[in-house]
């Protein structure tokens, strides 16, 4: 953790039910970063980590539900996002691009996190970490490592 | 999250209103599969009290649209706005659904 920065930390079972609960302490997180109101950026942060939660409840533990930390921490000028979890870890770089032309109905959830967020890591492992980063004054360039 | 039908002279109206995301979907598929049955002439989706969407809401919706589409009827998206919004423009649904 930074100095001077705040952290969040949430720890529960990875329940759909729990989303509300998610996605409330997001954005009111990401209403700290900054001066003044920024709603595009809170509603991006607030979109990348519903999708990440839900990655999460549905994939990481597709049978029973396991243990998921969620770290938000409330930098000046920035939010990372990190979440930890037990379940069916995934290769960042293997997940395609959704061809959008097409209109696809599902695998769109990968495309939002790094479309809306600055900087995505995911780390496999024991836990698995994904990592978002955004920035008030957001980069062009988005990098997604693994 | 709270939907409403209305029938009218032209078509269906569908209001959702709060959060259309991977709980809410499974509520509001069997009403979007009971419109697609009806094959309407024309389905609205009023999204204005929409707060949040994820991609299962887009996906359902989505759906819901080829479905329409695929009979022939036509699909109108009104009232979107904030983070639905946001989520429409990156998937390029604003261009579909004329937003």
């Amino acid at each position: 953790m930074q100095r001077g920065s705040t952290l969040i930390l949430l720890r529960f079972q990875s329940d759909l039910r729990y989303r509300n609960l998610v996605l409330r302490a997001t954005q009111a997180a990401a209403k700290l970063v900054g001066q003044g109101d920024h709603p595009v950026f809170d509603d991006e942060v607030v979109a990348a980590c519903s999708e990440a939660f839900n990655n999460i409840a549905v994939h990481a533990y597709p049978e029973t539900p396991g243990e998921v930390e969620i770290q938000i921490e409330v930098h000046e000028d920035a939010v990372t996002i990190r979440m930890l979890d037990h379940g069916r870890s995934y290769e960042l770089e293997e997940q395609p691009d959704p061809d959008l032309e097409s209109l696809p109905e599902s695998g769109l959830g990968i495309f939002i996190i790094k479309s809306f967020m600055d900087q995505v890591v995911y780390r496999p492992g024991a836990p698995n970490l994904l990592e978002m980063t955004k920035r008030i004054v957001s980069r062009p360039e988005q990098a997604a490592t693994v | 999250m709270k939907y409403t039908l209305i029938d009218g002279e032209n078509g269906v109206t569908v209001r959702i209103e709060g959060q259309l995301d991977a709980i809410s979907t499974a509520d509001i598929r069997p009403l979007f599969d009971q419109i697609t049955e009806r094959r309407p002439r024309l389905v609205t989706l009023d999204l204005s009290a929409l707060r949040l969407i994820d991609s299962s809401g887009v996906g359902a919706i989505v759906s819901l649209f080829k479905r329409v589409r695929a009979d022939n009827g036509d699909f109108q998206v009104r009232g979107a706005s904030g983070q639905p919004l946001a989520i429409f423009k990156l998937l390029r649904l604003d261009r579909v659904f004329s937003l």
